[in-house]
Parts: C-alpha cells; sequence; structure tokens
C-alpha cells in the first residue's frame, strides 16, 4: 500500500509544469471561494452585530398579545409590570443590561408643516449601557435627566423634510392610551443617520417618561436585553425564558435572529449565492481537470498496457488514477488555503472599502474573515471534484486492451 | 519433460472496421493462421520472422494478453481460451514473465522499485519482497544500480533491469518481445548471455521473438513465422506447417 501511495505521489509530481498549472487552477478556485466566502461571513458578522447594536438588542421581551392581535390602542398590549420583568432578566448570567422601549406614532409639526413620526422612546442612561451606537449627524444624545424642555433626536430625512435644525423646536401630537389626543413640545438636541434613508425620512426618538407622560401610560412596549456576546443568545434564552414563565403577565422572550428580518433575508441571498458560485467552482475544476486527467492517461497508455499485462488488477489501475487525483485535489486544497488566506490577510490590510449598498449611506468595509469551516468546505468540494474528475480518465485506463496498449507510440 | 505451452490450431484475425457491434465486421487481417506449438519446461525458443510476420501476435497469445479468434492455448496445464479477464490477470501475474522491445520500465520507480512491481501486486511481504529484488538484481548484474531511475541507466541496464522484473516471482515462463531490437551489439550481446544464462542455470522456459541473427546464433531451437503461418520448427522433423 505504502508503494502504491509513492507511485500516486510520484506520478503526481512527473510533469511537473502540468501539475502546477493544475494546483494553480485548483487552488485558485479554493482561494476565490474562501475570499468570497470569507467576505460573505464578514458581511453577515458586520450585518449582525450592527442589527444587534443598532439597538435591536440580543433578545427583546414581549407581551404575547403583542404577536397576538393589533393594539386598538396605544400600549394596549404593553408590558404592566415592567421594572419587576427587567429586574427579572437583569439577574441571568452574561446579561449586561434592560433597555425599556416604547414604539409610537403621530404627527410632528414646525407650526407651518406637519408630517407623520415614528417614534421611539428610551431610556438613554440603558440604551447607552448596552452600547447601542447612534450615528449623529449634529448634536448630541439625549440626556437622561433633562430639567426642563422635552428633548428629542430626529432622523436626517426628517430633519430635512421639515426643515430643522438642533436647537429647533417641534411639537409632537399622538393619541394617548385611552384614545384622547395629546401634544408635547420638542427641542431637537441630535440629528442622527441610522443608515437607512426611508428610516431617517420619518423617526423621532425621546426620552421613555417623556413619552409615557404623551401617552399618559406607564406600560413599555417591550424590553430589549443585552449581553456581553452574541454567541451565548441561546444558552441565555433558554435560561431566561422559563423565568418568565412565572410572572404575572404572559410574556414572550424573542431572539435577535428572530426579528432580525433584514438579516435572515440577506443571509439566504448571499448564501444562495455563495452555493452557486460554489457550483460553478466545482464544474470548473471538474472539467478542466478531466481533460488534464484525460492527457494523462494518454500519455501513460504503454505504461498502464505493460502494469496491466503483468498481471495488475484493473481495480488497480483505477484506483491509482483517483488516488494520483485526489493527491492534486488534496496538494491544491492547501494551495488554495494559504493562498486565499494569504490574500485575505493583505486585502483586510488595503483599507479597502466598497459602495453602500442600496438604502444605506455608509460604505462597507471590504473585510475577508478566516472561517475554518469554509477552509474545510471548499477543500472537501475540490477534492471530492478531482476525484470524480477522475472517474472517466481511470475507468478509461483501466479498460486499455493491453496489447493496443503495449504498441501506443 | 513437464509442457509449459500448448499452442493448438490457433488463429488470430483483427478486424479492419471499428469492432462495434452496430458495425459487423466485414474485412479482416489475418495475423495468424493456424499455428501450433509445444513448449517444454527450461526451453530457450525463438519465434522469428520477418516484420509482420505475426511474432508479437504468437507472443500476446501465449502470454495472456490476447485472446486468439480460434483454436486454444493451455499455459501450465490451463486451458487460456476458457479464462474469464480477471482468471487471465491473475495467470500473467503468477506464471508469466514479460520482457519489452522498448523496456516498459515504470519511470517514476527505481530500478530495485520496479524489479519489486510484480511482487507488490501478488501481495507479497515486504521483507520477502527485498530478498528477492535483491536476488534478481544480482543475477542481473545490476546490485550497485538499484537506487537508480530508468533515466539514469543506459539501454543495456533497462533491459537487464526488465529482465530482472521478469524473473523476480519465478514464473514458469517468460516472453520477451523483441528484446534485443533497441540494442547495440554489445549490449544485445551481454542480454542474450544473460538470458542464456538464466535459461541454464535456473531452468527457466524462454520464449523470444527476433529477427536478431546475433540472439538466434545461440537459440537452441527456432520457429519460423511467415505471414502468419509456422513454416519451420527446427524441434521438429520437417517443421509445422500451418
Amino acid at each position: 500500500m505504502a508503494k502504491f501511495l509513492l507511485l500516486a505521489f510520484r506520478n503526481v509530481f512527473r510533469n511537473r509544469r502540468r501539475t502546477m498549472m493544475t494546483l494553480f487552477m485548483v487552488g485558485g478556485g479554493v482561494a476565490g471561494l474562501l475570499l468570497v466566502g470569507g467576505f460573505f461571513a464578514f458581511m453577515f458578522w458586520g450585518l449582525r452585530e450592527s442589527t444587534i447594536n443598532s439597538g435591536l438588542g440580543h433578545m427583546q421581551i414581549f407581551t404575547a398579545d403583542h404577536f397576538n392581535r393589533d393594539e386598538v390602542r396605544v400600549l394596549d398590549t404593553g408590558i404592566d409590570n415592567w421594572r419587576q420583568v427587567a429586574a427579572t432578566a437583569k439577574t441571568g448570567e452574561h446579561v449586561r443590561g434592560v433597555a425599556p422601549r416604547i414604539d409610537f406614532y403621530g404627527m410632528v409639526s414646525n407650526g407651518d408643516k406637519s408630517s407623520v413620526f415614528v417614534g421611539s422612546a428610551v431610556d438613554p442612561a440603558a440604551e447607552s449601557s448596552l452600547g447601542f451606537r447612534t450615528y449623529f449627524i449634529s448634536g448630541r444624545d439625549l440626556d437622561p435627566k433633562p430639567g426642563g424642555e422635552v428633548e428629542a433626536l430626529i432622523g436626517v430625512g426628517l430633519a430635512k423634510s421639515m426643515n430643522v435644525k438642533v436647537g429647533d423646536g417641534l411639537t409632537l401630537l399622538a393619541m394617548t392610551s385611552d384614545g384622547a389626543l395629546n401634544g408635547v413640545d420638542v427641542q431637537i438636541v441630535g440629528i442622527v443617520n441610522s443608515g437607512v434613508a426611508e428610516m431617517d425620512a420619518r423617526y423621532l426618538r425621546i426620552t421613555l417618561p417623556s413619552a409615557q407622560r404623551l401617552l399618559q401610560s406607564d406600560r413599555v412596549t417591550n424590553l430589549v436585553v443585552g449581553l456581553d456576546r452574541t454567541e451565548n443568545t441561546d444558552e441565555v434564552a433558554a435560561e431566561l425564558a422559563p423565568r418568565l414563565r412565572g410572572l404575572p403577565q404572559k410574556l414572550v422572550l424573542k431572539k435577535w435572529i428572530d426579528l432580525a428580518t433584514y438579516y435572515k433575508q440577506v443571509r439566504t441571498l448571499f448564501s444562495t449565492i455563495f452555493v452557486f458560485l460554489g457550483v460553478i467552482a466545482f464544474f470548473m475544476v471538474l472539467m478542466s481537470s478531466v481533460n488534464t486527467l484525460l492527457m494523462t492517461m494518454f500519455e501513460r497508455t504503454r505504461e498502464i498496457g505493460t502494469m496491466l499485462a503483468m498481471g495488475t488488477p484493473r481495480a488497480w489501475i483505477v484506483a491509482l488514477f483517483m488516488l494520483e487525483a485526489t493527491l492534486i485535489g488534496i496538494l491544491g486544497a492547501l494551495v488554495g488555503v494559504l493562498g486565499g488566506n494569504l490574500l485575505g490577510f493583505i486585502l483586510n490590510h488595503s483599507g479597502l472599502h466598497l459602495p453602500p449598498p442600496p438604502g444605506n449611506t455608509y460604505p462597507l468595509a471590504f473585510k475577508v474573515l478566516h472561517v475554518p469551516s469554509l477552509m474545510i468546505g471548499s477543500s472537501l468540494l475540490v477534492i471530492v471534484s478531482l476525484a470524480l474528475a477522475s472517474i472517466l480518465p481511470a475507468i478509461r485506463a483501466s479498460r486499455l486492451r493491453i496489447a493496443e496498449a503495449l504498441s501506443h507510440v | 519433460m513437464e509442457e509449459i505451452v500448448n499452442v493448438e490450431a490457433v488463429s488470430r484475425r483483427f478486424s479492419l472496421d471499428d469492432g462495434s457491434p452496430h458495425h459487423p465486421a466485414h474485412s479482416f487481417v489475418s495475423a495468424l493462421s493456424d499455428a501450433s506449438l509445444r513448449v517444454t519446461a527450461g526451453e530457450f525458443l525463438a519465434i522469428s520472422g520477418p516484420s509482420g510476420s505475426g511474432k508479437t501476435t504468437l507472443l500476446n497469445l501465449i502470454g495472456c494478453i490476447d485472446q486468439p479468434t480460434s483454436g486454444r492455448i493451455l499455459v501450465d496445464g490451463v486451458d487460456t481460451s476458457r479464462l474469464k479477464p480477471g482468471s487471465m490477470a491473475t495467470l500473467r501475474r503468477e506464471k508469466i514473465g514479460f520482457v519489452f522491445q522498448t523496456f516498459n520500465l515504470i519511470p517514476v520507480f527505481t530500478a530495485a522499485e520496479n524489479v519489486e512491481y510484480p511482487l507488490l501486486i501478488q501481495g507479497v511481504g515486504s521483507r520477502e519482497r527485498r530478498l528477492r529484488v535483491a536476488e534478481a538484481l544480482e543475477s542481473v548484474g545490476l546490485s550497485a544500480r538499484a537506487q537508480q531511475r530508468p533515466d539514469l541507466l543506459s539501454g543495456g541496464e533497462r533491459q537487464r533491469v526488465a529482465v530482472a522484473r521478469a524473473i523476480v516471482h519465478r514464473p514458469a515462463l517468460v516472453l520477451a518481445d523483441e528484446p534485443t531490437a533497441n540494442l547495440d551489439t554489445h549490449n544485445a550481446t551481454q542480454l542474450i548471455d544473460l538470458m542464456h544464462g538464466l535459461n541454464r542455470r535456473l531452468g527457466l522456459t524462454f520464449i523470444f521473438s527476433t529477427h536478431d541473427a546475433r540472439l538466434l546464433e545461440h537459440t537452441e531451437r527456432i520457429v519460423r513465422l511467415c505471414d502468419g503461418e509456422v513454416v519451420s520448427d527446427n524441434s521438429t522433423e520437417g517443421g509445422s506447417r500451418g
């Protein structure tokens, strides 16, 4: 067996130039998959973390009613005893903090013009303790304990539409939880950019107490739970969910992945693209390798004839060719993994950026993650591809007529 | 003496069509016609004749790498016409050694590894293989060149490695197709002496095709072929005609 392996190994390097070309071809396929897959993995990671850190959090707690029926009035399906719920959630391991939120909507006016807003009421201290990032175009964040006027942050699109800047005032009108109309004057302290133009055209943020006064309710829409690491989400969710069941109000715990619709859509789309690229790479390696291996078989016709004449079982010839192809696949995969990681390292240090994706305003960093599962998967793909590519030449070699093969020139 | 080969009225025709079952062959070329031959153990037999006379075809048939169109061939008592391809491979592996005109050594193997190959495919253990390879290389005078690859050996040395490879598994029969055709006079003479010596010393049966007069001078029995027919055999009175 060792001699047989040795024979296969030496045969691989018999025609060095051709073997090198094949290795570069196979390695190129692997490196390409690693770069594309590594970039997609970076994109998924970046999108995941930015989705979580832009305010989604790792988990959110809602009432069960929130998903069972539409609200007739604002905070109709909100959490009553949210402070008790928050205290329960905070005791969990890996939990960094809990931030209460109210989602509401209404009309905003500058005196001359009115527009619809989509509001979010937050506890600024809790939000900042969870590391939720807000990108300011101008101004500052909400003061957790404002003195006089109600402070507000508005999206860059809304600011433009209402023709206001930091320091200007606006009036908010919203329905209270009793169904009455209520209003409040707010002072703009910051203009923010979420990166999504449609969102920024309607976005408004005030503090939780201000919103509760406006809406005449002590409830909150949900509680956002932030963890130390995203990877701990499942563990914490499994531990927290039973404890929430012991509270008076029926609550539901949603993990970030359940709420990140956009993330899931992007991931599905790019995963499909990656699978498609993988299939293309597989067939490219397969077809070009068949050609190379057939050429090899043709060149070694007399040698194969000699081996068969000496009584070598035909299955050995098939095994020899497949072994040689598999060795090329393994070596090509090594070349590809080394080359792909090296190119990835260079790209990661090049500072390259891609233009902002549709609907976003920030350019995308061009970075490549070094993903071990991707290296193993891509390597297996080309190794299997090479092994399959060798089947036809191997069978043809094993079926050679010995007398004809021996007279082959 | 024990009979090693018995060729009984063997013919071999080759179709001039593409051989596909959908295209019945209409025209043939007859490479061998009704040839008969008996070879006993320990013989040193030459098959002679001009190019195209059927020497290689006859050797291929005796060596079980081709099958006759009609007639039958017994090798060491086994009727090869009834054997399946796998059994023919086993017969070749165990009973026959081959020496080719162009040496046909495996270029990526050293001389020793080439000689070892027939033992490898027979599943002989590594220790036994080492001993027999050393013995075979010594018998052809190439112990010192054991670790050289074929491209570093001269033509004569390569053919001696090929002879060592043909005898290492102690076959009943060694078939050599024009073994001196690619050698100069000096190397050809050495090879002839070597084969003759092995025949006498080890009692190996050699059947080889040649039209090399130097080789024929050392051969007791010569079977002459012409146009696929056996025209003379100096072991039988008047020869056999087919």
